[in-house]
């Protein structure tokens, strides 16, 4: 459904020193800077699927999905999107994706939502009675039939956010790309929002790329991600392999009889480290080809009263692995 | 319309701007009796065909070209890129201003004015002749404008080329007659301001002429295709903006 072939972008970037001086010199000689946004990106996404799209600000996260919504060109590689080059911008292409930017607003400010959603309508070209259809489903999946009247601007964020699905996918579009959805949204808000896209991928089984930077969005909606780092993939896979493919501990915690100290407790260099020592409990970090021995070694050295044994917090690692790998 | 306050102030604004217009040309008649060739009859034709330039301009093209510039570098295209209509059309079309509507009603209404006043009989199908080539004119003052603003692709900031526009628009309110040489060339070619209204009150005041209407035509056509492919390899250039 979507298929990205070693994809390079490459922003020109003009650099100016600061102060009046460099500003008027900058008139003359100009000074450019090259930013790699994406290098030679490759990655499949087919129906039905939830792709998390993950990276530190600059990584090249929104670049690649607004390549693949036809917005920017790439300066090499191929795309194909439904059977399209996004970039020919084919309005029977454009009929089928959608995009949602969290960070800008695609309604129109003045006019009350059910007005820009009749002009939806009648840009796309959707038939009356799907368009009753999924416009009741829409605004009852996510409750905002009672805002329906009121303009864009006088809307919470919340609320905004809303209708900006629902203008999305008004089109029941079959590829969507997520940019961001849930920022800047309370807690109650986002998971209404976590909510409504896994409802709306059952009915209407979309391929689906999500960026985000709540690491929450990505564990509740995506099953797979990809982690972009300076432009260059460096993960793709299932969201659960990412714990085997970059941690190489996992958490042995412990708590005590009789609240004891621990000291004088020493953990072999080989077996892991201490992450907290204290009266009553312990937590160390133990290499996993080592874990049986590390537990063992714990058993045998401590009065243990209880054990257990836990993976690192996928949102951890995914931020190290952003970070630096 | 949703400010009550400044859609009534706007409409006072254009109704000072066609007195003045009024008033100007009648001005100029009292020291003389021909300007460009034609008489004070004749020029009240040509104005009304500028003044509803001006006002389709105002009402349709308006606030969505003043705007365009900044879209483009604020990366304000995006949704508009991702939506299955032309990308130009939607972004020249978008917002309509009602409150400029009423100036277009008196725009024409000072056109119907100016024929019916006008001495000699002018045919039905000259008048509707006359209508449609100012529509024209209207659209090809569109496409010089957007012209000067593309360029903001590559620039990002376009308010000299602006200036230049606006500076080089009055010529759209001069009889094209009144230029020689060089100047009359460059207005009706190259810059066409000179053409937009001059021509279409020529074929209706000094009789139908195939090589006027001709000249019109192809630089219509060329102005189109020349603002079509300039958009889009504009858009090739746009890197939007981050988000």
């Amino acid at each position: 459904m979507i298929s990205v072939d070693k994809v390079c972008k490459t922003f020109r970037v003009h650099k100016k020193e600061p102060g009046l001086i460099n500003s008027i010199k900058s008139l003359f000689v100009r000074n450019w800077q090259e930013n790699k946004a994406l290098k030679e990106v490759s990655l499949q996404v087919n129906e039905g699927e939830i792709v998390g799209l993950v990276g530190a600000n600059g990584a090249g996260k929104t670049t690649l999905v607004k390549i693949l919504s036809g917005i920017i060109h790439p300066d090499s590689g191929s795309v194909d999107v439904l059977g399209f080059n996004p970039w020919h911008r084919k309005s029977a292409y454009r009929k089928q994706i959608a995009l949602v930017m969290g960070q800008k607003a695609q309604l129109w400010w003045d006019l009350p939502a059910a007005d820009c959603f009749l002009l939806l309508r009648e840009i796309y070209q959707i038939p009356q009675e799907q368009y009753n259809k999924n416009l009741s489903f829409l605004s009852e999946t996510l409750n905002v039939e009672k805002q329906m009247h009121v303009q864009i601007r006088r809307l919470s964020l919340g609320e905004r956010m809303k209708m900006e699905l629902i203008a999305t996918l008004l089109h029941n579009p079959r590829v969507v790309f997520f940019d961001e959805p849930t920022i800047g949204l309370d807690l109650t808000a986002q998971r209404a929002i976590r909510q409504f896209i896994l409802e709306y991928r059952q009915a209407h089984n979309p391929a689906m790329i999500i960026t985000s930077h709540y690491m929450e969005d990505i564990e509740k909606l995506c099953k797979r991600i990809v982690v972009l780092r300076n432009g260059a993939i460096v993960f793709d896979g299932k969201l659960n392999d990412i714990v085997h493919h970059f941690t190489t501990y996992k958490i042995v915690s412990a708590t005590l009889k009789e609240g004891k100290e621990v000291s004088e407790f020493t953990l072999p260099k080989e077996l892991g480290s201490i992450i907290k020592g204290e009266k009553g409990s312990v937590r160390i970090k133990a290499r996993r080809e080592s874990l049986a021995e590390a537990a063992s070694f714990l058993l045998n050295q401590l009065p243990v009263n209880d054990i257990t044994i836990q993976e690192e917090d996928i949102s951890t690692i995914i931020e190290k692995v952003i970070r630096e790998g | 319309m949703e400010f009550r306050v400044d859609f009534f102030l706007r409409i006072v604004m254009d109704i000072f701007y066609y007195g003045i217009n009024i008033g100007f040309y009648s001005l100029i008649f009292m020291h003389t009796d021909l300007l460009g060739g034609w008489s004070m009859d004749e020029m009240f034709i040509f104005m009304s065909g500028f003044l509803v330039i001006d006002a389709i301009s105002m009402t349709v093209f308006a606030n969505n070209l003043w705007m365009l510039p900044t879209f483009i570098n604020r990366g304000e295209l995006d949704y508009y890129l991702t939506r299955p209509v032309s990308s130009l059309f939607f972004l020249s079309f978008r917002d309509f201003a009602a409150d400029s509507f009423v100036n277009l009603v008196m725009a024409f209404s000072i056109m119907v004015w100016a024929i019916v006043r006008y001495p000699e009989p002018l045919s039905l199908h000259a008048v509707a002749a006359y209508v449609m080539l100012i529509l024209c004119g209207a659209m090809l003052r569109y496409f010089v404008r957007m012209l000067f603003i593309i360029p903001t692709f590559w620039l990002h900031s376009v308010r000299g080329f602006e200036m230049i526009f606006f500076y080089m628009n009055r010529f759209i309110e001069r009889p094209d007659r009144i230029f020689y040489g060089w100047v009359r060339v460059i207005l009706t070619s190259v810059l066409p301001f000179g053409l937009m209204a001059s021509f279409p009150a020529r074929l209706l005041l000094d009789g139908f002429e195939s090589l006027t209407l001709l000249h019109f035509a192809i630089i219509f056509i060329l102005f189109y295709f020349a603002v079509t492919r300039l958009w889009k390899i504009g858009l090739r250039a746009y890197s939007s903006a981050s988000s």
